[in-house]
């Protein structure tokens, strides 16, 4: 912070301004002159965050002390500058009116240094705390600038959902570990592998992306929380972080929707002579979710049997079938027709299960 | 009017004001001479708003010649020029003001004797 205050002493009397002039030195503080509204104002919007206090006269040629303390006070860059109203006894009126027009305080002439010094010092400190206030608001902007960038960053990173969970105020509570009903659904490409050991790695890479974008595109549209994707197999779930009512019907919706947006892309690329198929498991069911990894890297995932099932079903689909856990077509029965596949027999799971294909949407 | 009571120059106010800048007699001397130079104008153009019947004229030198002449203890001055002040605001210049307007051209010259023998006797000491 400065080290000298700085005052602008605003009166048409050469004598009171000489006067006031040298008994603010005597206190130490750097003094500007005005000698009517109008040059006080030019100096004011000047140096408006160098000056600390206006001392101002009230009846003046130009411009009065009531319409510069006007001026002034309707302006946001010198509203915040202390104004200390200079008057003779006799005019305790407009001392009044000046107050009423937002002056700090006021001095009658002749001055009395003490009295000035007192003022002073009482304007002077609440200009400090002002700035200090100032100071503080620009600090806590920046730090929300950095934190609101740091957040658009993590968007682009985690799935929207996750990056909004991590901000919000239970997303402690929730990232330590909670149980919840989910729709998973797992999709990959079939005959990707087989795909990526012929292809260029350019190539390769083009054809994941186009798929990628074509995925992401349906998951948000469809509010899905993107749990992982490791090549051309995606994870997605719903009703987590965000509770959502519909979570199975989001789930086929989207699925519905991918595999008919993939016609066209998979029709594109076995023009360029790549054969590959689209499949999809989902399945309903109780998870635990919350934050999973180690420190370092931390993954907000899901675990449990409705994650290995979607995951088994989605490797038992064909190209193009959507398959069902008998569970999840219960749910979704009234929007959807589906045709049963008969029982499958799951790695890791005991018991066949039935599962059904996404025939068309109702 | 308590007129007669009034001293054409308090020096306590110009000793209050040497004090108050800790005791520079210089300074005030100086200020004493400012005073005198500026005052001509302002006493001219009070003249004039008379003259002229102007009473929005007369307002602000009569207001500074009382401000700068009360600064300095010129109490009696300061006085006439806040009773034209007044009448300049009333917006009618009547004959008290004119009666006053007239006094003010002696109570200037006592006034400036005054300050004048006040910084003789301050340069003397």
């Amino acid at each position: 912070m400065r080290d000298a205050r700085i005052a602008l002493v605003v009166d048409d009397s050469r004598v009171n301004r000489l006067v006031l002039t040298r008994q603010l030195s005597a206190l130490g503080l750097e003094v500007l002159e005005a000698e009517n509204g109008i040059e006080a104002l030019d100096l004011v919007r000047a140096h408006a965050s160098a000056i600390d206090v206006v001392l101002l006269d009230v009846i003046m040629p130009e411009l009065d002390g009531y319409d510069t303390l006007a001026a002034m006070k309707a302006d946001d860059a010198t509203r915040h500058i202390p104004v200390i109203i200079v008057s003779g006894v006799e005019e305790l009126d407009s001392v009044v009116r000046c107050i009423e027009l937002g002056a700090t305080d006021y001095l009658t002439k002749p001055i009395n240094p003490r009295v000035l010094e007192a003022r002073l010092n009482a304007s002077l400190a609440a200009k400090r705390l002002r700035d200090l206030e100032l100071e503080h608001i620009e600090q806590q902007r920046r730090l929300t600038e950095t934190i609101d960038r740091q957040k658009t960053e993590l968007s682009r990173f985690l799935s929207p959902q996750i990056s909004a969970l991590i901000s919000s105020p239970e997303g402690e509570q929730l990232l330590a570990g909670h149980r919840r009903m989910i729709t998973v659904a797992f999709c990959d490409l079939r005959g990707f592998t087989s795909f990526a050991e012929q292809a260029d790695p350019e190539e390769m890479l083009g054809v994941l992306g186009e798929y990628h974008r074509m995925i992401g595109e349906s998951i948000v549209r469809h509010g899905g929380t993107l749990e992982h994707f490791a090549g051309d197999g995606v994870m997605v779930f719903f009703n987590d972080p965000i509770v959502q009512e519909d979570h199975v019907e989001r789930g086929v919706r989207m699925a519905v929707e991918m595999r008919s947006r993939f016609e066209d892309l998979g029709a594109g690329w076995r023009k360029r002579g790549y054969e590959l198929g689209f499949g999809i498991g989902i399945a309903v069911g109780y998870a635990t979710l919350g934050r999973i990894g180690f420190e370092g890297r931390y993954d907000y995932g899901a675990i449990g049997n409705v994650v290995i099932l979607a995951s088994r079903l989605s490797s038992q689909a064909a190209a193009n079938q959507i398959l069902l856990s008998q569970r999840a077509a219960g749910m979704v029965e009234e929007i959807v027709d589906v045709e049963s596949v008969g029982e499958l027999q799951i790695k890791g799971l005991s018991r066949p299960v039935s599962a059904s294909n996404v025939r068309v949407l109702r | 009017m308590n007129e007669p009571e009034t001293p054409v120059l308090d020096a306590a106010v110009l000793e209050e004001l040497a004090a108050s800048v800790g005791g520079d007699g210089e300074f005030v001397v100086d200020l004493i001479e400012t005073y005198l130079d500026d005052t001509e104008g302002q006493f001219a153009a009070i003249e004039a708003a008379v003259a002229a019947d102007d009473p929005a004229a007369l307002v602000r030198p009569a207001h500074t010649l009382k401000s700068s002449s009360a600064t300095l203890g010129a109490k009696r001055l300061a006085e006439r020029a806040r009773a034209l002040e007044i009448a300049g605001r009333s917006e009618r210049i009547d004959d008290g003001a004119r009666i006053d307007a007239e006094q003010l051209a002696q109570d200037w010259r006592e006034a400036r004797t005054a300050l004048q023998e006040w910084m003789t006797r301050s340069d003397a000491s």
